[in-house]
Order: C-alpha cells, then structure tokens, then sequence
C-alpha cells in the first residue's frame, strides 16, 4: 500500500507526458487515491507498512520505507493539496502538470523514508521537476530566479550529503538506515560539523532568515496559475527534515545551537511579515507570509518541546494547504485581470462576493483566526516556544499583529472601497474548488486532533532523544 | 444545551450566508432575531436548571473543547443574548432597504455565535476563539459599507489594534501552560486553590491576559479603535461597541478573579489604567460633535469605571455596572440611531437641537439613558456606579485617591450626558430636514431598554436593602476580603454621589442649552478642540507607531533585496576567482611542469619547518 502510495503519481505522472491531454484527470484521480492510502495509513498507526529491502547491500543502503504519524499526515496533506491545484487550474500545459505529478513521487519519499540515502535521493529527486517547472513555465525572469534557487538547494544538498557521510562512518553505523544512524550517534566536534552541515540544508529549504533568499523570486517567476507554488510549497521541507534527521541524529549538537536556531525562527517570523505589509504582488505577498508561517513553525519545532513539536509539524502541513489554496486563488486572479497585482481595481465584493468569501477565508486562516486550520498550528508551537525562550516567542510571535495587517491591507484593497471593475464570480468548476477548501481548512479547525494526535505519537519519540519537556 | 445556544444562532450565520439572498425582507431580520430569542429561551432555562457543563475530548492535546454554564456565564449570557435579541428586532426597522440587509443579519448572527462561545468558554483557548471571532464579527460589521474607504479603514485599525491584545492574550495563555500544564479554567482556579506557594511568573501571565483586555475593552493606550469604529450601522454600535463586546475584557478579568484576587500589584495598575480611561474619555466626550462619537467616548469612559471596579477587587460590582451600561448604553446608541433615521443620515449634533417636538417617543428614550448615564438619583446607572465609587474605599485594592477621581469623573459623566440631550433634544431645531419618529418596530426595543435603563438598578441596592446580584455571582467569583463600611457611611457616600450627579447635570444644563447663543470663553473652545481629537492620540500614534511601522516594511523590504544582492556579489566574485583560476591552464607543459615544482617545493619546506 506504501508502495502505491509512492510511485503511483511517478507512474501517472510518465503517462501524463506521454499524453498530456490527459493531465490534468490523471493527476485528480491518482491524488484522489494517494488521499485514501494516506488515510488508510494514518488510521493504522505506528510505522504503517515499514518496508526495508536491501538496494546497495554492500554500501549499506536500503528500500526503507514506512509511514509513522507524521508520515501519514504529510502523505495526505500532500495528496490535499496537490488534488486542490488540479481542480482549481485549467487552460494549463498539461505537461506541468504531469512535473507537478512526478515531483510528488519526490516530495512523498522524503516524509516516508527511513533510509538516509533514500532520503537524499528523493530530496534531490523532487529538486529536478521543482527547476523545470521554473525553468520551463516561468516569467520572464525564471533565469537569474532559477540559478539561486539551484545555487541554494544544490550548496545545502552537498552540505548534507558530507554529513550523512560523516553521520554513518564517522559514527559507526552499519548503513544508513535510520534505526543504525540512531544507535550509534556522531557525538564530540564532528558532530556539531555534521549537525550544521545538515542544519544549514534544512535552514535553505525551511526557509529561514538569512538563507531565504531564493524564496520570494522563485514564487514570482514561477507559472502564474499558482500551480507550481503548490508544489514549492510542499518542498519546504526543512522544518520536517530539523524535525525527523537534523535534531534526533545530533542531539547535544542541537542543545547547543538551540538559542541561535531559536533566535533565526523568529527574526524569520517576524522579519517576513513585516516585509510581506510592503508588497504589491500577490505572489510576493504570499511568498513573504509564507515564509513567517515557517519562522513560526521552526520556533515550534526548536523548542524542543511535545507540543511544540506538534504544534510546528502541524502549521507546515495545515499551511500548506491555505498558502497553497491562495497561490492558487492568485491564479485566479491571474485569469480575470491578467496581471498579478495585488489591487488592480477595488470594490469587487460587490460584483463577486462568493469570490470575496473564499479570499477572507483564506487570508483569515493565514491569520490563524480559531477554528480554521491556521489557529491549532500556531498556538501549540506558541506554547512549545514560550518554554523554550519567553524573549523570542514574543519576538515571533509578534508576526500575528503584522499578519493581521498584511492579510487584511490586501484584502481590502481589493474588495473593498468604491465598486471598481465588474468581473466574474465565482463559475463552475470554482465553487468545486472553493467548497472543497473551505471544507478542508475549516475541518483542520474545528477538528484539529485529526493531525494533531498522529503527530503527538511521532513527537514522544522526538522529545524523549532530548530528554523531557510537555 | 450549552452547545444549542450557541449552535442556533450559527446555524442563522450560515443559512443567512449562503442562501441569504432567497430570502426577502424583513424574513432574514425576524429568523435572526428568532434564533436569538430561542437561546435568550435556552439561556434562562439554564439559569432556572442551576447551571451546565459541557465538553468533547481533545480539542487541541490535553485542551478539551470545554464549557460551562455557570452563574457568572449565565449572568453574562443573559445580557448578551437579551439586550443582543432587543437590538436584533431594532435592526429589523433600521437596516430595512439595505442591500445588504441578509449579510447584516449573517454577521449579527455570527456574533453573538461568537460572544456565547466566549462567555461560555472553560478553558482559555474556547474564550480564545470566541474572542478573535468576535473580533472578526466587529471587523466586518464596522466595514459593512464597504464602500467607502474610512469604513473599511477604520474597520481594519480595529482589528489590528485588538490583535496587539490578542498577542498579550495568546503569550498569557503560554505562560499559564507552563505553570499550570493545562489551560482549562476551572482546573487552574483548583490548582490555585490548593497550592500554598504561587508560582513565580503568575503576575506576568496576569499582566499578559490583563493587556487582552485593554484591546478588546478599548482602554488606554489602545483605546483608538473605538471612536473609529462608529463607522458600522448604529445597532452594531449599540450591540458590539457597547453592550456586549467590548465588556469581554471585564468579563476575563471576572473569569479570571482567581487569579487577580492574588495578584494586589497587577490589580492596582488594572484599577489605575481604568481610571485614566474613565477620566480621559469623559474629557474626550465633551469635545465631540458627532452624535455617536460622544457615546463611544462614553463607553470608553464606563468600561473605565469597569476596569476601576474590578482592579479594586469588587468584580461583581463591575459585573452589575456591565448590565446597567448594557441597558442604558443600547437605549442611548439606539435613540441615537432613531434620531439619525429621522435626519436623513444627519450626525452633527450641531445640526439638531429641539428633536423633542418632533420625536417624542426617542425624545423619553434619550432623556431616560442619558440620566441614567449620568447618575440621576434612583436611577440604574446611579446605583452601579455608586457602588463603584464607594468600592474603592471598602474593597482591599483601593485607595481615597481613587475615589477622589472617580467621583470628579462622574461629574463629568453627567455634564456630558446632559450635553448630549440638551443639544441633540432641547432648543431650537438647527438643521433643514423633517424629522419623522421611527416605526414601532424601533421604537418598542427602546422601550424594553428604557425599563432597564430606569429600574435594572433595582436588583442590588446598598445594606441593609436587598441585593440580588452579589450573592448570586459568589460561587463564581473570587472571594475579596472587603472592609464593611457602616450603613451610614455608605449610605453618605451615596448621598454625596447623588449630589455630585446632580451638580453635573446642572452645569450641563445651564451650560449648553444655550451653548450658541453664549460666549464660549476661549480656554473652552480649545479644550473641545483638543477633546474632538482624542487629546491626539490617533496624531501621536500615526507619528510614533504606525508611520514608521509603515517605512519600516518598506525599508525591510529593501534590506531584503540588499541581502539578496549580497549574495549576488558573493557569487560573483566566487565566478571572478574561477576565472582567474582558470587563466593557469595555459596548455603549456613546461608550466604545468613548473607549477608541480614550485608546489614540491613550497611542501618540502613546509615538511622541514615542520
């Protein structure tokens, strides 16, 4: 069933090259089904369809596969988000979608494995199809966006491969397996290099202050229709991977440099929303608050802490979904008044209120406003920062303010004011959309423990390897 | 049953949002007010059965989604839902030929959704939802005529402002997790009980939820939403930015006695920022001209007396002044808006006078609300007031200070409130419209509200006379050692109250009914100058805070893409060396030759040094 899960949108995504036409059905059908495998896996619990099958026996890597709570929950709010992307795009080259599709084989891979080397090779994997869906689909500036985001991805890649090295024979594990590199950990100065060398991998992909600055071009460069800033999206992975590699492999290591991470999350929570106030282009805007979610979820996650733990794990996947759904509502906006801008007329709640609903909702949820899937995230790494460093939690936390006014400033400047230019309302193929968002983000609010309890299992092992903490 | 009464008028926001444009007026208006009625039904029946508890599992880890129904929250949702019912059916009349008469129902219904929900919270994180719910609700109702730019202006300063509280409310809730290790409420207030130590960092937790509800009650320094947010319809006015919403900071203080009872040092500054806010709005209030600005500032000023009240410690006190403001601030809000009605739209009180021939009916309204306000002997605001004004002798957080500037506060209470009539009521008419009296759809809530007004005061009178309240609100409250104070020194202290009122309402009268014809002396005219802006404060916060928060992004912004070309040139010199690098493959053996040589050589060396 893992294995389905796994491969199934690889394979779907060979035949939507092949046929393009096909696209876009193909990859509703093959999330649709990667929704319920993920589902299965979540309600089995444990290490759901733990799987190690030797591949370089002699160089000690392995197939190693398995879903643990926070596997399952990332599986499924991948499959979500990526689902949403092809039920709110059309008129798209289906050949991006079909990329769209292989980069989710990647991006799976990288939350199910337990193999090192695995790891890296899906990290790496779900890195080619991200380059040319920019390279290929993008404005009129993808080149200098996509050397930096290559520059950045490919320095902290080699980072961490030095370390994952460095991790098993330095440390004296038989292979990369996981469960090896665990039992015999790098302790002493080169586990600190080790620690940093993949610390500084995950801090480009978080993103986190100051390695973020591929981040905001790579969104506005990318395919307008908000399709390819999905699946970036979903790339962010640097919080998951501090969370599974970076501070379980290299505990002391990550003690030490607690403070210092602790400290960069926040500046990245705060810095990015408050830069986010001062952008006039959807995809900027969104680029920039996404980023302060990750500022947030790292201060979760930092703190060392149960709730915390579960807290940030929580807003990366829970963010995904309404970041993504507004990269897509950018898209939208794309089509109707063919530039991204953020306030290309005003007064559109009067000739399009459903489409005004769907704008707040998604801008509240990005909020964190109670009872939408923004809130649970966000208060629970709160609570985890607030024992780890009352300073920087206030410092961070100080985005909530700063969210509430870009959110808001963007909003109105659009919706409200003197009835502007009339266009369409929401039609179609949009309500199946919205609905299905609106659901979806309003679920994760009233009814958090759906994710919040997997992950509370997966993060008691997380907070045991750092000894103690709520 | 708890649910249920929140449930009903949910379920009234959805329907009303999604199908709202089926239904024809006034259908949206009475199903809303219906369903508000049903939980009001609900409400008092839970006060008859003696209480409620609900709660399902795991909300969030180890946060159940809990509530409760107990005096203190039945007390409360009694004056939600009552007077929040009352100013339904008035809205039915006001909102009656606006386009967006349905969505204004869906969003009325969404509040008070939300203001249950806060009240009946048990555990901070639930009062947290119906906090920023209500929060959302005064946003989108402030901004419902979207269409001008000040409203939606003033409708975003309101929810920003409020979510610097709300920082203050969720870093309090933090703090108390880590105390405590739970957040429900009940459960802290038996930890506090049975533990003999207090935990260091309770003042600062106590401070943190504290400044969540200086946002959401508009005291000072973050009291600027609350002028602005006149902008909404006038019964959002009367329901939010009067009655109910904005008493939500009083009623954590209240819900959270437990923890303020301990804390004498934070209770002080609670009673002192009260008083600050009480005695500035009142000064504010008299440099008004528009009609609702007064009674904003007025309300600023009341919740004041409430903050004064519960930071001496006599929190049920300022649970009675909440209910008495409730009724004669929705009367005075509501007359307001009959009166505006009448005018076509007109606000500037300047442009009124002499409303009493014309609108009789509103003319008893505003007269019974604005004695009431001003302390008028017998009265309801007289009683709760007083009691306030006397707490700060008796109650343990108290101090003469206090009373002394209470007590000159309520001077100005008077003085304003008779302002208020006297310009709006008395005199000669001063504008061109025809003023027509509103329909009895309107006129009938004032009259429930007038009662209030007038007799609510009734159920808690000083000793040896009954007092319905106190008794009723114990369990729930924390217990405050109180230093009686003799029957006859109590019943002075009200005299001299009564006297002090009833010399304010004197110099309003005397003063303004014959305000245009008079000499202002010029010391006056700039003191209601300086009073119709705040006294600056919106001028000191643009000029201090908001402007160069402003440049700040856009200067953060740039340092982004200063980082960003930082990179850049690193990157470009790291090309640079490359290619100077590159500039030693000449080709030429010889100079490989020589270079491995040169390198053997520079390693013997370096070998022997060694």
């Amino acid at each position: 069933m893992i294995h389905a899960l796994l491969f199934l949108p690889a394979l779907a995504g060979v035949l939507a090259l092949l046929v393009p036409a096909w696209a876009r059905l193909l990859g509703l059908v093959t999330t649709a089904v990667t929704a319920v495998l993920a589902f299965l896996l979540l309600q089995a619990g444990g290490v759901a369809g733990y799987t190690e099958l030797p591949l370089l026996k002699e160089a000690g890597v392995y197939y190693a596969v398995g879903a643990d709570g926070v596997g399952a929950v990332f599986a499924l709010a991948i499959s979500a988000s990526v689902f949403l992307a092809f039920l709110a795009v059309r008129e798209v080259p289906g050949r991006m979608l079909a990329l769209g599709l292989l980069m989710t084989t990647g991006l799976l891979g990288i939350f199910l494995s337990y193999d090192l080397v695995l790891f890296y090779f899906f990290f790496e994997a779900a890195l080619i199809p991200s380059l040319l869906l920019l390279g290929l689909y993008g404005g009129a500036g993808r080149v200098p966006a996509l050397v930096k985001f290559a520059l950045f991805t490919l320095v902290g890649s080699f980072l961490m491969l030095a370390g994952i090295l460095a991790a098993r024979y330095l440390g004296g594990a038989e292979s990369f397996l996981m469960r090896d590199l665990l039992a015999h950990r790098l302790g002493g100065t080169a586990g600190v290099l080790a620690f940093w060398a993949f610390a500084l991998a995950f801090a480009v992909k978080a993103p986190l202050f100051p390695l973020h600055v591929w981040m905001p071009d790579f969104h506005a460069q990318n395919h307008p229709s908000g399709f390819a800033d999905v699946m970036g999206t979903l790339y962010k992975v640097g919080v998951f991977g501090f969370f599974r590699f970076a501070i379980p492999l290299f505990p002391e290591a990550f003690r030490a440099a607690q403070p210092y991470l602790l400290a960069l999350a926040a500046i990245t929570a705060l810095g990015a929303a408050w830069i986010a106030y001062a952008q006039k282009d959807w995809k900027r805007l969104l680029a920039y608050g996404a980023l302060s979610h990750m500022g947030v979820a790292a201060l979760g996650v930092f703190s060392g802490t149960q709730v915390g733990a579960v807290g940030g794990l929580f807003l990366l996947a829970a963010s995904a979904l309404y970041t993504g759904g507004l990269f897509l509502y950018a898209g939208w906006m794309h089509r109707r008044f063919g530039s991204l801008e953020l306030a290309p007329t005003h007064g559109l709640a009067k000739a399009a209120p459903a489409l005004a609903a769907l704008g707040l909702f998604l801008f509240l949820a990005m909020v964190g406003l109670p009872g939408l899937a923004g809130f649970p995230g966000e208060f629970l790494s709160a609570l985890g920062a607030w024992q780890a460093s009352p300073f920087w939690t206030l410092f961070g936390f100080s985005a909530v303010i700063a969210a509430a006014a870009y959110a808001l400033t963007a909003y109105q400047r659009l919706f409200h004011g003197p009835p502007g230019k009339a266009v369409a309302d929401l039609a179609g193929g949009e309500w199946a959309f919205a609905t299905l968002a609106v659901l979806v983000v309003g679920f994760l609010g009233v009814y958090p423990k759906f994710f919040s309890a997997p992950l509370a299992e997966a993060a008691r092992a997380f907070v045991a390897v750092l000894g103690g903490g709520q | 049953m708890l649910l249920l009464t929140i449930l009903l008028p949910f379920l009234g926001f959805l329907t009303l949002g999604l199908f709202g444009r089926r239904f024809r007026e006034p259908a949206p208006g009475v199903l809303a007010s219906g369903l508000v009625l049903l939980s009001f039904l609900l409400v008092v029946y839970l006060a008859l059965a003696g209480g409620a508890r609900f709660a399902v599992g795991d909300w969030l880890p180890g946060i159940p989604f809990a509530l409760l129904g107990d005096r203190l929250s039945i007390y409360m949702a009694l004056v939600v839902t009552g007077i929040g019912f009352l100013i339904h059916v008035y809205a039915i009349g006001y909102m009656a030929k606006d386009p967006g008469y349905s969505r204004f129902f869906a969003y009325f219904n969404f509040f008070i959704a939300m203001m249950l929900t806060l009240v009946f919270a048990d555990s901070y994180p639930v009062m947290f939802i119906g906090w920023e719910g209500v929060g959302l609700a005064s946003f989108l109702l402030i901004g419902f005529w979207y269409q001008e730019w000040k409203n939606a202006d003033s409708a975003r300063k309101a929810f920003v402002v409020n979510r610097i509280g709300d920082l203050g409310f969720l870093l309090g809730m933090a703090l108390l997790y880590k105390l405590f290790g739970t957040l429900q409420i009940s459960a802290i207030r038996e930890a506090m009980a049975s533990s003999l130590v207090l935990p260091a960092g309770l003042a600062l937790a106590g401070t943190l939820l504290f400044l969540g509800a200086i946002g959401k009650s508009a005291q000072v320094p973050l009291m600027v939403w609350l002028p602005d947010a006149m902008a909404g319809p006038t019964p959002v006015s009367a329901l939010i930015h009067a009655a109910t919403m904005v008493t939500a900071g009083v009623y954590l203080l209240a819900r959270s006695s437990f923890l303020y009872a301990n804390l004498p040092d934070v209770s002080y500054w609670i009673a002192v920022i009260g008083l600050v806010t009480a005695l500035y709005a009142a000064l504010a209030a008299l440099g008004q001209w528009d009609i609702k600005r007064i009674i904003a500032y007025s309300t600023i000023s009341q919740l004041g007396y409430m903050f004064l009240a519960a930071g001496v410690g006599a929190y049920w006190i300022a649970l009675f002044h909440v209910m008495t403001h409730a009724f004669y601030k929705a009367l005075l809000f509501l007359s307001s808006g009959s009166v505006i009605h009448a005018l076509g739209g007109e606000q500037d009180v300047r442009r009124m006078g002499g409303l009493r021939k014309y609108l009789p009916r509103t003319h008893l309204h505003g007269l019974a609300g604005a004695l009431s306000l001003a302390g008028f002997p017998l009265l309801a605001g007289f009683w709760s007031k007083d009691a306030i004004v006397s707490a700060t002798l008796s109650y343990p957080f108290g101090g003469v200070g206090f009373y002394a500037v209470a007590l000159f506060t309520a001077f100005l209470t008077a003085t304003y409130a008779m302002r208020w009539y006297v310009l709006v009521f008395l005199g000669d008419y001063r504008g061109q419209g025809h003023p027509h009296e509103a329909p009895p759809v309107m006129t009938l809530p004032n009259d429930v509200l007038a009662l209030g007004a007038v007799f609510a005061g009734f159920l808690a009178l000083p000793k040896p006379l009954w007092n319905l309240i106190e008794p009723y609100l114990a369990p729930a409250l924390a217990h405050v050692e109180v230093q009686e104070l003799s029957p006859a020194a109590e019943w002075g202290l009200l005299l001299v109250g009564a006297a002090v009122a009833l010399a304010g309402i004197y110099a309003g009268y005397a003063f303004f009914s014959n305000y245009f014809r008079r000499r202002v002396p010029a010391w006056y005219q700039s003191f209601e100058r300086a009073g119709e802006q705040g006294f600056y404060a919106d001028w000191l916060y643009n000029t201090f805070l908001v402007n160069p928060a402003k440049e700040l992004a856009f200067f953060l912004g740039l340092s982004d893409r200063g980082l960003d070309g930082g990179y850049r040139y690193g990157a470009l010199g790291v090309a640079a060396l490359g290619r100077w690098l590159a500039r030693l493959q000449t080709g030429y053996v010889r100079f490989y030759a020589l270079l491995v040589l040169a390198f053997a050589a520079v390693f013997a060396i370096w070998g022997v040094i060694r």
